[in-house]
């Protein structure tokens, strides 16, 4: 009797603890799909669309949203619609491209100050911290206004305002996890400290990394929207949402559907990033890594 | 009551701390005029059309003479300690715009983005504090669900884009409120309800996520079985241990409230510094740019050397006086 | 045959340690006692270079490897060779992004096998410590405290070590895992004549286990003594108490009682 309720016992602690995994595999399953069924749809959308996005057409021009132009079009008389899915290809896009040199970048130096001495740590970190204090958006504007308004030194911009939460993060975690049993161990068994880093190290920082690029890129699609918005950005007349948000603004009261369309494309798109973070959090559990 | 040697690591931490702070005041400078010096663009000619903006050329000699006035001639290493040596002493320097010291300037502006961000401010966690209070009462409950999607909502929307529909609706619409500029008390509802906006959404978040911590605390259980009634155990404990990390999250967003008012006021063409910073950018006034971007990364540094000084009084538990090594045996790095 | 004389060592300014020496011959197996704080794993540590201030002499033989020699002020040479370290908690002394086979493997890292090789070691390793060769690719969290401390054990195996550590083995384990577990290293240590050191501050084990005793008190020593002679004439009034709070909680016959039980089961 007691040897079966054991039993019983174990299988269920045994079930407790591989349930996050499973949980975790079937929400990336879930999410690859999710991500092919938008991809196929997008693609539909680029192939069936009929009009150019930044081919004029003034013979309808500031047209409320028909059956011909599902969105309306704007004061050029381009489709709203075509111009929204090639703006979120440069809006998601250069997002996830500043993002994830951001990323590599910040790994890099994250790495190297918790791992190449005292020295380098103080010099490297107090370089982040000299960086981290600028507010982004203050220096993104100023770095993309000084080097002059275009998508390249946006893009540039974003970047040098962008990488320091990672080398933040993994300089953290690094350190934490070299202190760890497993880690030591390694070293007593005489593994080279190459090979730490890469099966020691990186893999178990990867989850939160992973998190917080998430994390980034949706801001980073604010940001890349809010600077084109200011005229920073991606210039005229490339269709970026925040540069379409900036056409709508002079036609809001005769044609609202301009400013409209773009902020809610802005808005849906980082809440699905978002909330995907978020779960993504949860189910990695990153927490107990989390170094902020 | 201090030993001589606790006084003496509590020094040897706080000039540690202190030379830590002025190593990223340092590196602040230094990357401000690193990035204005390097900006594309003869300077010269940038200071000529300010000071003649009616003249179409200019000759050489009138270039060569500012070069020489603003020393623009100098190494970088030259020109930045010379700068700095100014900067640390007070005078900032006059904008190449208007010929007005930059300091007058500053001021003249700041008092628009100091009423905006205050009202935002008092606005959002007003909001946010009683949105938070109320859900954690019954987490799960429907206005739980709210206030969480509320804050989902918050954290994605554009600001930009918010400040537009305010507009939209009761500048354009309802005809209420004034949409753009700067005046009268009703110019200041719309731009500063969008930052409010995204504060609220923020701190609700984050308030709420404490809340719900401090309530799980094994202690507030005890309370609870002793009989204390809710009330009271919000009032008196879970507000008190959720104060500190509200703290924290409260100080960091003031910083980043920063970033928020350069969108806001341009959104709403409000005068203010964020809209001067941008105007001087456009207009390559370099001393404005790097007394308002050294300023805005100033504020941050002390916002947050501020915030972890209160944090050591409020929570004993976090030490940032002691050395981190002493917690670290056994690492020979 | 390891042998340390006059350990000193200071961490900030505190001293951890003071004036530690004993001598161990091969396949012998000494304890490590003393309460919290008295610098028992500290010495562990210090003996294996992962902290910085240690003085002292150490020398250590292995039968097969370089034979080491420090002397005066040594440090950051992490890990004696021909030695290994088996740790406290096995959940994290594993990587747990790793399947177990590879943290076991990485162990004889130095010694560039091929694939094959370290294939055929790893699961020849394992069933040294009784576990079958499919938990070579589970990984930490989906196996057992008990299987994982052998998969820690096995690690330590796999390179032949001349010279077992041992930071509390058991104690992250229930009472029947503890026990299985102790068995098995005692099968090991009769099979390939390896030297174990192991802190403990469980009288009841080190009685049942040690030849030697090394009872540490503050960081100095207190009794350095054979096992049989310690449990019979402690040297010190502090190890009388030792031996007489064990003798009171109950675990020192009892140990002494299932492990030499587990002795007699298990013929070597």
């Amino acid at each position: 009797m007691t040897v079966q309720a054991d039993a019983g016992f174990l299988e269920e602690a045994d079930a407790q603890k591989s349930n996050p995994e499973i949980d975790l595999k079937r929400f990336l399953v879930r999410l690859g799909f999710s991500v092919v069924i938008l991809l196929v749809v997008l693609a539909v959308g680029f192939l069936l669309s009929p009009y150019a996005p930044n081919e004029p057409n003034f013979l309808d021009r500031l047209s409320p949203p028909t059956t011909n132009h599902w969105l309306g079009t704007d004061q050029l008389g381009r489709d709203v619609a075509t111009r929204l899915l090639y703006g979120g290809v440069w809006s998601i896009g250069l997002a996830f491209l500043i993002t994830s040199v951001g990323a590599i970048v910040g790994t890099a130096v994250g790495l190297a100050a918790g791992h190449f001495g005292r020295a380098a740590d103080v010099t490297l970190m107090r370089v982040t911290d000299s960086f981290f204090a600028f507010p982004e958006l203050i220096a993104a504007v100023t770095i993309a206004g000084l080097l002059g308004p275009s998508t390249t030194n946006m893009v540039l911009a974003l970047i040098l305002v962008g990488w320091m939460k990672f080398a933040r993060l993994v300089r953290s975690l690094s350190v934490d996890l070299a202190h760890r049993d497993f880690v030591v161990q390694a070293r007593l068994n005489g593994l080279p400290s190459r090979r730490i880093l890469w099966r020691h190290i990186l893999p178990n920082i990867g989850p939160s990394l992973v998190v917080l690029w998430t994390n980034a890129w949706s801001r980073s699609i604010l940001s890349i929207s809010g600077l084109s918005f200011l005229g920073f950005g991606v210039q005229p007349p490339n269709a970026e949402w925040g540069a379409m948000l900036l056409d709508g603004k002079a036609y809001m009261q005769t044609a609202p559907h301009l400013m409209i369309f773009p902020g809610l494309a802005i808005l849906l798109t980082v809440l699905s990033i978002n909330l995907t973070g978020d779960r993504l959090r949860d189910l990695i559990g990153s927490n107990e890594l989390s170094a902020d | 009551m201090l030993s001589r040697s606790q006084v003496f690591t509590f020094i040897l931490a706080f000039s540690r701390r202190l030379s830590g702070l002025l190593c990223v005041l340092f590196g602040v400078s230094l990357i401000t005029f690193t990035m204005t010096y390097f900006a594309p663009g003869d300077k010269a000619s940038a200071i000529a059309h300010a000071r003649y903006p009616d003249a179409q050329g200019f000759p050489p000699e009138i270039l060569e003479g500012i070069r020489e006035e603003f020393s623009l001639n100098e190494p970088f290493f030259v020109q930045f300690f010379q700068w700095l040596s100014r900067f640390t002493q007070g005078d900032f320097g006059k904008s190449f715009a208007s010929n007005t010291p930059v300091w007058d300037i500053f001021v003249a502006n700041a008092a628009e983005t100091f009423s905006l961000t205050a009202t935002a401010l008092v606005i959002g966690l007003v909001f946010a504090f009683g949105l938070s209070s109320i859900a954690v009462w019954r987490p799960g409950s429907l206005f739980d669900r709210i206030s969480v999607a509320l804050a989902s909502i918050g954290a994605a929307m554009p600001n930009y884009w918010l400040g537009l529909l305010l507009i939209l609706l009761f500048a354009a619409h309802l005809n209420w409120l004034p949409a753009y500029g700067t005046g009268s008390p009703s110019h200041l509802v719309l731009p500063a309800l969008t930052l409010a906006f995204w504060i609220t959404a923020s701190q609700t978040r984050l308030l709420r996520a404490f809340f719900l911590e401090a309530k799980a605390a094994p202690y507030i259980e005890t309370l609870r079985l002793r009989g204390v009634s809710e009330a009271e155990i919000f009032r008196r404990h879970i507000l008190r241990h959720a104060a500190v990390p509200a703290l924290t999250m409260i100080g960091l967003d003031i910083a980043s409230l920063l970033e928020g008012t350069v969108v806001v006021e341009l959104t709403f063409a409000r005068g203010g510094i964020g809209s001067l910073l941008a105007g001087s950018v456009l207009s390559r006034d370099y001393p404005m740019i790097l007394f308002l971007v050294l300023f805005s990364a100033v504020v941050y540094v002390f916002i947050n050397s501020m915030i972890e000084i209160l944090q050591e009084i409020m929570d004993p538990r976090i030490s940032i006086w002691s050395p981190q090594e002493a917690v670290l045996p056994g690492e020979d790095r | 045959m390891l042998c340390i004389e006059k350990l000193q060592l200071r961490l900030h300014g505190k001293s951890i340690l003071e004036d530690v020496s004993f001598v161990l011959p091969r396949g012998h197996t000494l304890c490590i006692v003393g309460e919290s704080g008295s610098g028992k794993s500290s010495l562990l540590r210090a003996v294996n270079g992962l902290l910085p201030a240690t003085f002292g002499s150490l020398s250590f033989h292995p039968k097969n490897g370089r034979p080491v020699s420090l002397k005066g002020r040594w440090k950051g040479v992490a890990g004696l060779s021909g030695s290994r370290w088996v740790m406290q908690d096995p959940i994290s002394a594993l990587n747990p992004k790793l399947p177990l086979g590879v943290s076991v493997g990485e162990s004889v890292f130095a010694q560039k096998l091929s694939p094959l090789e370290l294939k055929s070691a790893v699961s020849a390793a394992l069933a040294d410590v009784e576990l079958s060769p499919e938990m070579a690719k589970r990984r930490p969290a989906q196996v057992s405290m008990g299987q994982a401390q052998r998969a820690c054990l096995a690690r330590a195996l796999i390179a032949r070590p001349d010279l077992i550590f041992f930071d509390e083995p058991l104690s992250a384990l229930d009472a029947i895992v503890q026990k299985q577990i102790a068995a098995t290293m005692k099968r090991i240590q009769t099979r390939f004549d390896t030297t174990f050191v192991i802190v403990t501050h469980d009288l009841g084990f080190a009685a049942a286990y040690a030849d030697h005793m090394l009872v540490l008190r503050g960081g100095r020593v207190e009794a350095n003594q054979s096992a049989e002679t310690f449990f019979k004439t402690p040297e010190s009034d502090y190890c009388r108490e030792l031996i007489a709070a064990a003798h009171e909680l109950g675990s020192l016959s009892e140990t002494v009682a299932q492990v030499s039980g587990t002795k007699a089961a298990t013929p070597c």
